[in-house]
Protein backbone atom coordinates (compact mmCIF):
# COMPACT_ATOMS: atom_id res chain seq x y z
CA UNK A 1 0.00 0.00 0.00
CA UNK A 2 1.23 3.47 -1.10
CA UNK A 3 1.16 6.64 0.22
CA UNK A 4 -2.93 7.26 -0.13
CA UNK A 5 -4.06 10.81 0.48
CA UNK A 6 -7.95 10.92 1.33
CA UNK A 7 -8.71 14.39 -0.07
CA UNK A 8 -12.16 15.94 1.79
CA UNK A 9 -14.73 17.40 -0.71
CA UNK A 10 -17.24 20.06 0.26
CA UNK A 11 -20.37 22.06 -1.31
CA UNK A 12 -20.32 22.34 -5.21
CA UNK A 13 -17.24 20.10 -5.29
CA UNK A 14 -19.07 17.02 -3.15
CA UNK A 15 -22.11 17.25 -5.31
CA UNK A 16 -19.92 17.57 -8.56
CA UNK A 17 -17.80 14.41 -7.48
CA UNK A 18 -20.91 12.85 -6.47
CA UNK A 19 -18.82 11.23 -3.56
CA UNK A 20 -17.53 13.22 0.04
CA UNK A 21 -13.95 12.12 -0.69
CA UNK A 22 -11.56 11.50 -3.60
CA UNK A 23 -8.28 9.91 -3.33
CA UNK A 24 -5.00 10.23 -5.28
CA UNK A 25 -1.60 8.10 -4.45
CA UNK A 26 1.04 11.01 -3.42
CA UNK A 27 4.80 9.15 -2.97
CA UNK A 28 6.53 12.56 -2.60
CA UNK A 29 6.35 16.50 -1.40
CA UNK A 30 3.76 17.81 -4.02
CA UNK A 31 2.75 21.38 -5.01
CA UNK A 32 -0.72 22.23 -4.83
CA UNK A 33 -1.41 23.27 -8.62
CA UNK A 34 0.42 19.44 -9.50
CA UNK A 35 -1.46 18.29 -7.06
CA UNK A 36 -4.43 19.56 -8.28
CA UNK A 37 -3.50 18.50 -12.86
CA UNK A 38 -3.13 15.28 -10.96
CA UNK A 39 -6.39 15.16 -9.42
CA UNK A 40 -8.28 16.39 -12.36
CA UNK A 41 -6.69 13.58 -14.59
CA UNK A 42 -7.97 11.07 -12.30
CA UNK A 43 -11.78 12.41 -11.94
CA UNK A 44 -12.94 14.51 -15.23
CA UNK A 45 -16.00 15.44 -13.41
CA UNK A 46 -13.94 17.52 -10.85
CA UNK A 47 -11.58 18.99 -13.79
CA UNK A 48 -13.86 22.03 -14.55
CA UNK A 49 -14.22 23.50 -10.71
CA UNK A 50 -10.78 22.52 -9.51
CA UNK A 51 -8.94 25.83 -10.75
CA UNK A 52 -11.22 27.78 -8.92
CA UNK A 53 -11.75 26.01 -5.95
CA UNK A 54 -9.91 26.75 -2.75
CA UNK A 55 -7.37 24.21 -0.94
CA UNK A 56 -6.92 23.57 2.73
CA UNK A 57 -3.48 21.97 4.39
CA UNK A 58 -3.66 20.83 7.31
CA UNK A 59 -6.67 22.87 8.23
CA UNK A 60 -4.94 26.13 6.99
CA UNK A 61 -5.53 27.70 3.40
CA UNK A 62 -3.02 27.11 1.36
CA UNK A 63 -1.78 28.60 -1.80
CA UNK A 64 -0.72 26.62 -5.21
CA UNK A 65 2.74 27.03 -4.45
CA UNK A 66 2.27 25.19 -1.07
CA UNK A 67 3.90 21.88 -0.75
CA UNK A 68 1.75 18.54 0.24
CA UNK A 69 3.49 15.81 2.22
CA UNK A 70 1.79 12.45 2.18
CA UNK A 71 -0.19 11.99 5.28
CA UNK A 72 -1.44 15.93 5.41
CA UNK A 73 -4.63 16.69 5.92
CA UNK A 74 -6.13 18.30 2.31
CA UNK A 75 -9.51 19.56 1.74
CA UNK A 76 -10.97 20.85 -0.93
CA UNK A 77 -14.00 23.72 -1.69
CA UNK A 78 -15.58 26.75 -2.99
CA UNK A 79 -15.14 30.58 -1.38
CA UNK A 80 -16.93 30.12 2.08
CA UNK A 81 -20.68 31.20 2.44
CA UNK A 82 -21.62 30.99 6.08
CA UNK A 83 -23.26 33.54 7.99
CA UNK B 1 -2.39 33.93 25.44
CA UNK B 2 -5.55 35.62 27.35
CA UNK B 3 -7.62 33.28 29.61
CA UNK B 4 -10.47 35.23 28.51
CA UNK B 5 -14.16 32.94 28.21
CA UNK B 6 -14.69 32.04 24.52
CA UNK B 7 -17.60 30.07 23.04
CA UNK B 8 -16.96 28.31 19.60
CA UNK B 9 -19.68 26.49 18.56
CA UNK B 10 -21.18 24.74 15.11
CA UNK B 11 -24.56 23.40 16.10
CA UNK B 12 -28.02 22.02 14.56
CA UNK B 13 -29.91 23.42 17.45
CA UNK B 14 -30.84 26.60 18.47
CA UNK B 15 -28.13 28.18 20.37
CA UNK B 16 -28.85 29.65 23.79
CA UNK B 17 -28.47 33.29 23.85
CA UNK B 18 -28.93 33.57 27.47
CA UNK B 19 -26.43 30.88 28.16
CA UNK B 20 -23.78 32.43 25.63
CA UNK B 21 -24.16 35.89 27.12
CA UNK B 22 -23.85 33.96 30.74
CA UNK B 23 -20.64 32.04 29.27
CA UNK B 24 -18.99 35.41 28.28
CA UNK B 25 -19.98 37.56 31.91
CA UNK B 26 -17.22 37.87 34.50
CA UNK B 27 -17.22 40.25 37.03
CA UNK B 28 -15.23 43.03 35.34
CA UNK B 29 -17.31 42.75 31.99
CA UNK B 30 -20.36 45.20 31.95
CA UNK B 31 -21.06 45.41 28.13
CA UNK B 32 -21.96 42.10 25.55
CA UNK B 33 -22.55 43.09 22.15
CA UNK B 34 -24.03 40.40 20.10
CA UNK B 35 -24.82 40.00 15.76
CA UNK B 36 -27.41 37.54 15.30
CA UNK B 37 -28.03 36.53 11.64
CA UNK B 38 -30.86 34.88 10.48
CA UNK B 39 -32.50 33.34 7.31
CA UNK B 40 -34.35 36.04 4.67
CA UNK B 41 -37.03 34.87 3.00
CA UNK B 42 -36.20 36.77 -0.09
CA UNK B 43 -32.59 37.10 -2.19
CA UNK B 44 -32.21 39.92 -4.93
CA UNK B 45 -28.87 38.12 -5.75
CA UNK B 46 -29.03 36.74 -9.86
CA UNK B 47 -29.25 33.42 -10.98
CA UNK B 48 -30.84 32.09 -7.37
CA UNK B 49 -34.34 31.65 -5.89
CA UNK B 50 -36.02 34.90 -5.78
CA UNK B 51 -37.69 33.22 -2.76
CA UNK B 52 -36.51 31.19 -0.30
CA UNK B 53 -37.80 28.18 1.61
CA UNK B 54 -35.19 27.26 3.75
CA UNK B 55 -31.11 27.19 3.64
CA UNK B 56 -29.31 24.11 3.82
CA UNK B 57 -25.45 24.76 5.64
CA UNK B 58 -22.66 22.45 5.55
CA UNK B 59 -19.29 22.80 7.93
CA UNK B 60 -15.51 21.93 7.53
CA UNK B 61 -16.14 20.99 11.26
CA UNK B 62 -12.62 20.84 12.35
CA UNK B 63 -11.37 24.01 10.33
CA UNK B 64 -13.95 25.93 11.01
CA UNK B 65 -13.76 26.03 15.20
CA UNK B 66 -10.03 26.53 14.42
CA UNK B 67 -11.10 30.04 12.04
CA UNK B 68 -13.20 30.60 14.88
CA UNK B 69 -10.52 30.36 17.23
CA UNK B 70 -7.83 32.78 14.69
CA UNK B 71 -11.05 35.64 14.52
CA UNK B 72 -11.12 35.78 18.87
CA UNK B 73 -6.94 36.15 18.50
CA UNK B 74 -7.40 38.96 15.55
CA UNK B 75 -10.80 40.99 17.81
CA UNK B 76 -8.05 40.65 20.84
CA UNK B 77 -5.13 42.60 18.79
CA UNK B 78 -7.32 44.94 16.83
CA UNK B 79 -9.50 46.12 20.53
CA UNK B 80 -7.29 45.25 23.39
CA UNK B 81 -10.12 45.88 25.63
CA UNK B 82 -12.34 42.78 24.76
CA UNK B 83 -12.78 40.21 26.36
CA UNK B 84 -14.71 36.74 25.98
CA UNK B 85 -15.91 36.19 22.24
CA UNK B 86 -18.39 34.01 21.41
CA UNK B 87 -18.63 32.89 17.66
CA UNK B 88 -21.44 30.28 16.36
CA UNK B 89 -22.42 28.86 13.35
CA UNK B 90 -25.94 26.50 12.50
CA UNK B 91 -25.43 23.60 10.60
CA UNK B 92 -28.59 21.37 8.83
CA UNK B 93 -31.70 22.88 7.19
CA UNK B 94 -32.50 26.26 8.53
CA UNK B 95 -35.99 27.90 7.84
CA UNK B 96 -37.07 31.32 7.33
CA UNK B 97 -36.37 33.30 9.82
CA UNK B 98 -34.30 30.69 12.63
CA UNK B 99 -30.73 32.15 13.42
CA UNK B 100 -28.36 31.37 11.25
CA UNK B 101 -25.07 32.90 13.18
CA UNK B 102 -24.25 34.68 16.09
CA UNK B 103 -21.38 36.82 17.47
CA UNK B 104 -20.95 38.40 20.59
CA UNK B 105 -18.23 40.62 22.51
CA UNK B 106 -17.68 41.08 25.91
CA UNK B 107 -16.31 44.14 27.33
CA UNK B 108 -15.71 46.52 30.83
CA UNK B 109 -17.91 49.04 28.75
CA UNK B 110 -20.05 49.89 26.01
CA UNK B 111 -17.50 51.80 24.26
CA UNK B 112 -14.37 49.82 24.50
CA UNK B 113 -15.04 47.94 21.22
CA UNK B 114 -17.50 45.51 21.66
CA UNK B 115 -19.91 46.70 18.66
CA UNK B 116 -16.66 46.85 15.56
CA UNK B 117 -15.54 43.60 17.07
CA UNK B 118 -18.75 42.09 16.57
CA UNK B 119 -18.89 43.37 13.20
CA UNK B 120 -15.34 42.30 12.30
CA UNK B 121 -16.02 38.62 13.77
CA UNK B 122 -19.42 38.62 11.62
CA UNK B 123 -17.53 40.24 8.69
CA UNK B 124 -14.25 37.52 9.09
CA UNK B 125 -16.40 34.73 9.20
CA UNK B 126 -17.87 35.25 6.17
CA UNK B 127 -14.44 35.29 4.87
CA UNK B 128 -12.49 32.37 6.40
CA UNK B 129 -14.80 30.50 8.73
CA UNK B 130 -15.55 27.40 5.58
CA UNK B 131 -19.34 26.48 5.88
CA UNK B 132 -21.72 26.64 2.62
CA UNK B 133 -25.48 27.80 2.53
CA UNK B 134 -27.64 26.08 0.19
CA UNK B 135 -30.61 28.41 -0.74
CA UNK B 136 -33.60 26.24 -1.83
CA UNK B 137 -36.69 26.91 -3.39
CA UNK B 138 -39.67 24.57 -4.57
CA UNK B 139 -37.67 24.05 -8.13
CA UNK B 140 -34.27 23.46 -6.81
CA UNK B 141 -31.08 24.15 -4.21
CA UNK B 142 -28.33 26.32 -5.47
CA UNK B 143 -24.84 26.36 -3.32
CA UNK B 144 -23.92 29.94 -2.68
CA UNK B 145 -20.66 31.22 -2.86
CA UNK B 146 -18.33 33.72 -1.47
CA UNK B 147 -16.70 36.63 -3.20
CA UNK B 148 -13.52 36.24 -0.58
CA UNK B 149 -10.59 34.57 -1.76
CA UNK B 150 -8.46 33.35 1.47
CA UNK B 151 -4.64 32.81 1.15
CA UNK B 152 -1.61 32.05 3.09
CA UNK B 153 -1.41 35.55 4.95
CA UNK B 154 -5.08 34.43 6.13
CA UNK B 155 -3.51 31.98 8.26
CA UNK B 156 -1.99 32.54 11.60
Amino acid sequence: MSNELSIRLFATLKDRAGQPRVSITLDEPTAVNVFLEQLAAKYPKLATTLPSSLVAVNRTYAERTTIINPGDEVALFPPVSGG
Amino acid sequence: MNDFPTYFALTESDPDLNEIHAALTQPDVGSVVTFRGSVRGETQRDGLPPKTLHLEYEAYEEMAVERMQQIAEEIWERWPLVKGVAIVQRIGKLDVGEMTTLVSCASGHRDQGGFEAARYGIDRLKEIVPVWKKEVDEARGVWVEGDYRPNSTDNR
